[in-house]
């Protein structure tokens, strides 16, 4: 029993594969064969299998070793039952747990066994039946799947969780897409269960499938609890009849989702493109083909194209992807007239959907359950979205909430309000003014709304010309559509002002935009007071001219018409004249020197007090005139308090250079100030001004002081006109005149004389500068009434240049100058010739008469006895040669071999060779010369020959020969007219000979050949300064002419043709452009002078 | 005017006189008709006008529909856009076409072309869009009515519109998005080649009706003005 036993048990525990672990292999090697043997014993049954679907029933069944044929299964339970049984099965009601016995007895079989088993609750399997789909749908349009089975709880009368998964598959190649798992439990009664699931793929595109199994988790039935079978397996197909096309169509996404598009296409698809973009294909049942686009962008307005191309056709869809809305952001209800509520929202992001798929709005009420809808086809940027809601009668508390909705969300935003504190008025129109006085107007203004239960406040801004805008608030009980009064006091009389009105409730929330400005000119009121008047007697004291200033535009108060013109005296009161408004002065003949002149001005609203002054002038015969200079373009006038000045001071100014009765201004200051500060905008700078200080005394004005004066004072502009009175030989008496005043811009503090030997033209005076040059005699004449000056201490017959400038303490004004020659000192020369020529006799005098005391004594040292050699015999045959004929041969001379020649120049190479004997001598330019130092080249002598043979001069230079020839070069050139500059010129006056060097210039060549022997330094430098050669400019015409005369000076020539032997330019050379002296330079500049 | 008995400017005056009012007579009036020359030219004018703007709207709208359709090398078959008037013809068919049976055709295309761009018009989705489309519709409209005058002055009855096929605009869900964008494209298509198609018509007429001046009012007058 044990043996069967354990036979049964193994196999029971292999159903299970999962729980079951087996450590020991060969443990279970064993067993197998043990089972093997077991089996050929008590009749071959084996594998008993007990299953159950609904925990009440088990379903069990064996195997048969071979052709038995079982009759009877009993098992021994509380009571023993039998179960005649024909097949390999039995159905036997659930048993409770523990260990029951089956015995099962095979009649049939060889052995006639009887075999054993024991059976436990644990080693049944519940296998619950296979679920049943009762439908499976599809949404096309959502691309949605729906599941419906039942659970068939009612096989289960207790509570069982129930785990159900759910495979969707597609295509015909069953590609497992989903599995799904779903939990619910039974409760003993049939139930209906639903699952969807949205597919990322089109329905359209492909047969979707579904099948569903369930695991049944029952906790008290101990065996193994299994996963059902798989239900049948249901499809949507995809409609292959369908008309080609593209799924999805017209579908709204949200921005950044993948999503898959697919064509159902008869023909092949080629290229599928969202946009412009190309997108790989997804190849599905037959020919249809799917793109997946990732992470999506937003649409433009009309939506993103999907295309797919085919042999012959295209098809497409447009997607639009866009955003949900956003939270509306700046909801603000308020209203403009206590009529409708405003609310406005931002709408924040935009959706990127528009047409059907804009965001709706919907502003709901909650207290009255109204709500109205805002609905726009098309968006725009930062537009404010607004909606209105009457206004609703007894209530003022509103509660609001802004829905929005698109294809792909909503959102929401809210707002509590009190309606009475969210008043914000229209803009106040038809404002209008109008005059109750000079000083005072109303406002009138039509505000729209029904303001009947609140007040409204309202600000005035009154702006007037030249001044700071002000700012007048008022409160008004409100009306409905009504017109509002509100008058405005304080006003000027004639001004402009402009006016603007603005609106809130009396509980603030916003003010009202400004309503448009309304200007006004208030009405005139008389002038405040009288105008500032002077008088002034005319220059032949016959006339009194009365000058008044026009009244402030304050003052005024209004257009000033004319001004009243009277003389009071003690007796009358005469109307002397009425002048009309532009004139501000009146001229009129006085027969009454003493009158009180008054002057009233008047508008159109009446006459101004009078302003008076008295006619009469006190004359004051101690007056100087004093000098004053401005500070900061204004001028400070000060004087002492004078106790019987009762009235005023008056000071009055005019330009100095006009005439004594001149009137610029005047200014009035009271009795008891001692200063007063003078400005005008007529004030220039160097313009002298005259200053009249008139204090008012007894009703007559005296003049106090006269005083002028500058704003600024500046340099004069002109130089004083000088002449020279006299001029002896050492000293020049200068007489200069008075500069004008309106020249000298300032005052006068005297003048600089400058005195300097210089002639005119000459470059030295021509850079005189008195600063700085110790030979410059200066003198600063600060007397000013000085206007003469004497200059001694000159040297007799010298050119001296006198300057002279004045100056004021605004600067020194312009030069003038002039040259002088001091004359000729008489007896200075003639001492200067006397004095030597005495000195000269007394001399050879003295020499004379010691000459003859020591004669013998002379003679003996200087001239001893020669002989005579006319004695000496030997020489008479000479000597009769020498008397007897002119004819005879001169001494012979044999041709000289130069000792050295120099070649200056070959046309190869125009270099000096044999430099050993060039010596450097350096020749001083003129003064303020830059001419560099010059080399002269020095060659040794040769006496002069004179050729037989005159070479070719076109062999001697195509030659090159070395060899130059000289002839007296004395005898080619006349000597022409020395130039006055020579002197200054080549100050180095040696003796020696220097043939070319001198050629341009032509010294007086006989005195220089005479004296040969005298020249030490020099020597004989036949071609001169070789480097002058090349100065002639190529640029020069001369230069071009090489035959010219003219060029040849400086070159060296051949005796006979006198051509260049040097070639005439050189244009390499760095000296073509030097500067100063030199032969080229002397000239062509000799033209010139 | 200048009338005195026996005087030789009487005549001058009496002449002047009958010449003023020529004009009021009927029967000579007609001389001083133009004929539909200028109308032609018109016309003519009109659709190369017509053509310049398309260009400008058709680069407006294609762009608005979005890529591929702005693409210059994009060419769909005409798909569900049968309804449309069709310009292309055999040019056999076009010549053997008389100018009634042409000035019709153009007639007829262009109401229902108008009609289409109208749809169009409230299909829109932005302002812009809308403001040149409408531009393009008065203009179209104009077009119209300068045909109809063409017609009315050649003598041609305008063709009535058949009850029942008067082309109407009903965008709904059989419609999809992406085949109002291809009708759309072939909309703007059609609308070109017809105005090309219509500049060679004017241009033919205006040369076969402007040459000789008294044949003009021969025409006319046969067809009864």
């Amino acid at each position: 029993m044990m043996s069967i036993y354990l036979f049964w048990r193994q196999p029971s525990q292999m159903v299970d594969k999962k729980r079951m672990k087996t450590s020991d292999f060969r443990w279970l090697l064993s067993k197998f064969v043990l089972l093997y043997l077991m089996v050929q014993v008590t009749g071959a049954l084996r594998d008993l299998k007990c299953t159950t679907n609904n925990l009440k029933v088990w379903d069990c069944s064996w195997k048969a070793g071979f052709e038995s044929v079982i009759d009877e299964v009993c098992i021994e339970d509380r009571s023993y039952s039998c179960h005649q049984v024909e097949k390999t099965n039995i159905k036997i009601p659930a048993l409770p747990p523990g260990d029951h016995v089956m015995t099962v007895k095979s009649s049939h079989s060889p052995a006639n066994s009887l075999s054993k088993f024991i059976l436990n609750e644990k080693n049944v399997s519940f296998i619950p039946d296979t679920p049943e789909i009762l439908s499976f749908s599809a949404d096309f349009p959502t691309s949605t799947l729906s599941l419906e089975w039942n659970d068939k709880g009612s096989a289960f009368p207790y509570h069982v969780n129930v785990t159900w998964e759910i495979k969707i598959l597609r295509t015909e190649r069953r590609e497992l897409i989903k599995l799904e798992t779903y939990n619910t439990n039974l409760n003993g009664k049939d139930r209906v269960h639903q699952w969807s699931w949205a597919s990322d793929l089109p329905l359209e595109c492909a047969t979707h499938y579904v099948s569903i199994r369930c695991y049944i988790d029952y906790l008290h039935f101990s065996g193994h609890k299994e996963w059902s079978d798989w239900s049948q397996m249901k499809k949507i197909p995809w409609s292959p009849n369908s008309q080609t096309k593209v799924f999805p169509q017209d579908k709204v996404v949200l921005v950044g989702s993948d999503i898959i598009f697919c064509c159902i296409s008869q023909s092949k698809v080629l290229v599928a493109q969202i946009g412009s973009t190309l997108c790989p294909l997804i190849h599905l049942d037959e020919k249809n083909v799917a793109i997946k686009i990732r992470n999506i962008s937003v649409s433009e307005n009309s939506g993103t194209n999907v295309i797919f191309t085919t042999d012959d056709n295209v098809y497409g869809t447009v997607i639009f992807a866009g955003y949900p809305p956003d939270i509306p952001q700046k909801l603000n209800c308020e209203t403009h007239d206590l009529k409708e509520i405003v609310c406005t929202w931002n709408p924040g992001r935009p959706t990127g959907l528009v047409g059907p798929r804009n965001t709706n709005y919907t502003l709901f009420e909650s207290f009255s359950r109204k709500y109205v809808t805002f609905k726009r086809a098309e968006t725009f940027i930062n537009e404010s979205y607004q909606l209105f809601f009457q206004i609703l009668p007894d209530q003022e508390i509103y509660n609001f909430t802004l829905h929005a909705q698109n294809p792909l969300g909503k959102s929401e935003s809210a707002q509590l309000v009190n309606i009475m504190e969210r008043v914000s008025p229209h803009t106040p129109t038809s404002l209008k003014v109008k005059d109750i006085n000079s000083t005072a107007v109303i406002l009138s203004w039509h505000l729209p709304g029904n303001f009947a239960q609140i007040n409204l406040l309202c600000q005035i801004e009154i702006n007037k010309a030249n001044s700071k805008q002000e700012l007048q608030n008022a409160t008004i009980k409100g009306a409905k559509n009504a017109d509002y009064l509100i008058d405005v006091n304080k006003l000027n009389p004639y001004t402009k002002y402009t006016f603007r009105i603005r609106c809130s409730a009396e509980t603030f929330w916003k003010w009202s935009k400004w309503s448009n400005a309304k200007q006004h000119l208030t009405k005139e009121a008389i002038p405040s007071k009288g105008p500032d008047i002077w008088r002034e007697w005319s220059s032949d004291g016959r006339n009194l001219v009365i000058y008044w200033k026009p009244l402030s535009i304050n003052d005024a108060n209004g257009k000033i018409l004319s001004y009243n013109v009277s003389c009071s005296s003690h007796e009358e009161t005469q109307f002397l004249s009425e002048v009309l408004d532009p004139q501000h002065k009146a001229e009129l003949p006085l027969s009454k020197r003493d009158c009180i002149i008054s002057v009233v001005a008047k508008n159109s609203a009446g006459s101004s007090p009078p302003s008076k002054i008295p006619t009469i002038e006190i004359p004051n015969d101690d007056l100087k005139v004093e000098e004053v200079v401005g500070i900061g373009k204004k001028i400070l006038l000060s004087w002492h308090h004078n106790p019987n000045m009762t009235c005023d001071y008056v000071i009055k100014w005019c330009n100095s250079s006009r005439s004594e009765h001149c009137l610029m201004d005047w200014k009035k200051v009271s009795s008891n100030s001692t200063e007063t500060i003078i400005e005008s905008d007529q004030f220039r700078s160097g313009i002298r001004y005259h200053f009249f200080l008139y204090g008012c005394r007894n009703q007559g004005y005296q003049l106090l002081r006269s005083i002028i004066g500058y704003i600024e004072e500046l340099a004069p502009i002109v130089a004083p006109n000088f002449t020279v009175e006299d001029t002896s030989s050492d000293s020049i008496l200068v007489k200069w005149e008075d500069i004008p005043v309106e020249e000298l811009r300032g005052f006068l503090r005297g003048y600089l004389f400058y005195f300097q030997k210089g002639e005119k033209d000459t470059s030295k005076m021509r850079g005189l500068e008195p600063v700085g040059r110790s030979d410059i005699k200066i003198k600063n004449i600060t007397d000013i009434s000085q206007k003469t000056l004497r200059i001694a201490d000159l040297q007799g017959k010298t050119s001296y240049r006198l300057v002279l400038q004045a100056y004021t303490d605004g600067g020194v004004g312009p030069k003038k100058s002039m040259f002088v020659v001091t004359k000729e000192n008489s007896v200075g020369l003639i001492i200067a010739i006397l004095i030597p020529v005495a000195v000269a006799v007394i001399v050879g005098v003295v020499t004379s008469i010691l000459c003859y005391r020591k004669r013998e004594w002379i003679k003996e040292t200087f001239y001893p006895d020669i002989p005579n050699p006319e004695n000496c015999k030997a020489l008479q045959f000479q000597k009769s040669v020498c008397e007897g004929s002119n004819a005879l041969k001169t001494l012979e001379m044999n041709p000289c071999t130069p000792n050295n020649v120099e070649v200056l120049e070959t046309r190869a190479a125009p270099k000096i060779e044999d430099t050993e004997i060039i010596s450097p001598v350096a020749e001083r330019p003129e003064e303020g010369s830059n001419t560099e130092p010059e080399n002269h080249v020095v060659v040794s002598y040769c006496p002069p020959i004179i050729e037989e043979e005159i070479p070719n001069p076109v062999v001697d230079e195509a030659g090159g020969t070395s060899q130059v020839i000289y002839i007296d070069v004395q005898s080619m050139y006349q000597p022409q007219a020395k130039p006055e500059e020579e002197q200054d010129i080549d100050p180095v006056v040696g003796p020696g000979y220097k043939p070319q060097m001198r050629l341009p210039i032509n010294s007086t060549l006989e005195e220089t050949a005479a004296e040969d022997d005298i020249d030490k330094t020099a020597g004989y430098r036949p071609q001169a300064n070789v480097n002058t050669w090349n100065l002639v400019s190529p640029d020069s015409p001369r230069s071009t002419d090489s035959n010219s005369e003219v060029v040849s000076f400086g070159s060296p020539c051949s005796i006979n043709s006198r051509q260049f032997l040097i070639p005439p330019k050189d244009e390499d050379s760095p000296k073509s452009n030097g500067a100063g002296w030199s032969f080229t330079n002397f000239f062509q500049n000799k033209p010139n002078d | 005017m200048d009338l005195r008995a026996g005087d030789s400017w009487g005549m001058l005056a009496c002449l002047c006189t009958v010449l003023w009012h020529v004009p009021a007579v009927p029967a000579l009036n007609r001389t001083g008709d133009p004929g539909p020359g200028p109308s032609i030219q018109k016309t003519y004018d009109l659709t190369r006008y017509l053509e310049h703007q398309l260009r400008s709207l058709a680069g407006t709208y294609l762009n608005y529909l979005g890529p591929p359709f702005n693409e210059p090398d994009f060419n769909p078959p005409r798909l569900g856009a049968e309804t449309l008037p069709r310009a292309t013809v055999n040019l056999e068919v076009w010549r053997s076409l008389n100018d009634k049976l042409r000035l019709t055709q153009n007639y007829e295309a262009y109401s229902h072309l108008l009609c289409y761009l109208r749809g169009l018009n409230r299909q829109a989705a932005t302002a812009e869009l809308r403001r040149s489309l409408a531009h393009f519709c008065t203009s179209l409209q104009g077009l119209l009515g300068s045909i109809a005058g063409v017609m009315a002055a050649l003598g041609y009855p305008l063709p009535q519109p058949l009850p029942g096929t008067e082309p109407t605009w009903a965008p709904g869900p059989a419609h999809s998005d992406f085949l109002q964008k291809m009708d759309d494209f072939w909309l703007l298509k059609e609308l070109q080649t017809w105005l090309w198609r219509s500049a060679k018509d004017f241009n033919r007429l205006k040369k076969k009706i402007q040459p000789p001046a008294a044949a003009v009012t021969l025409h006319l007058e046969a067809h009864g003005f």
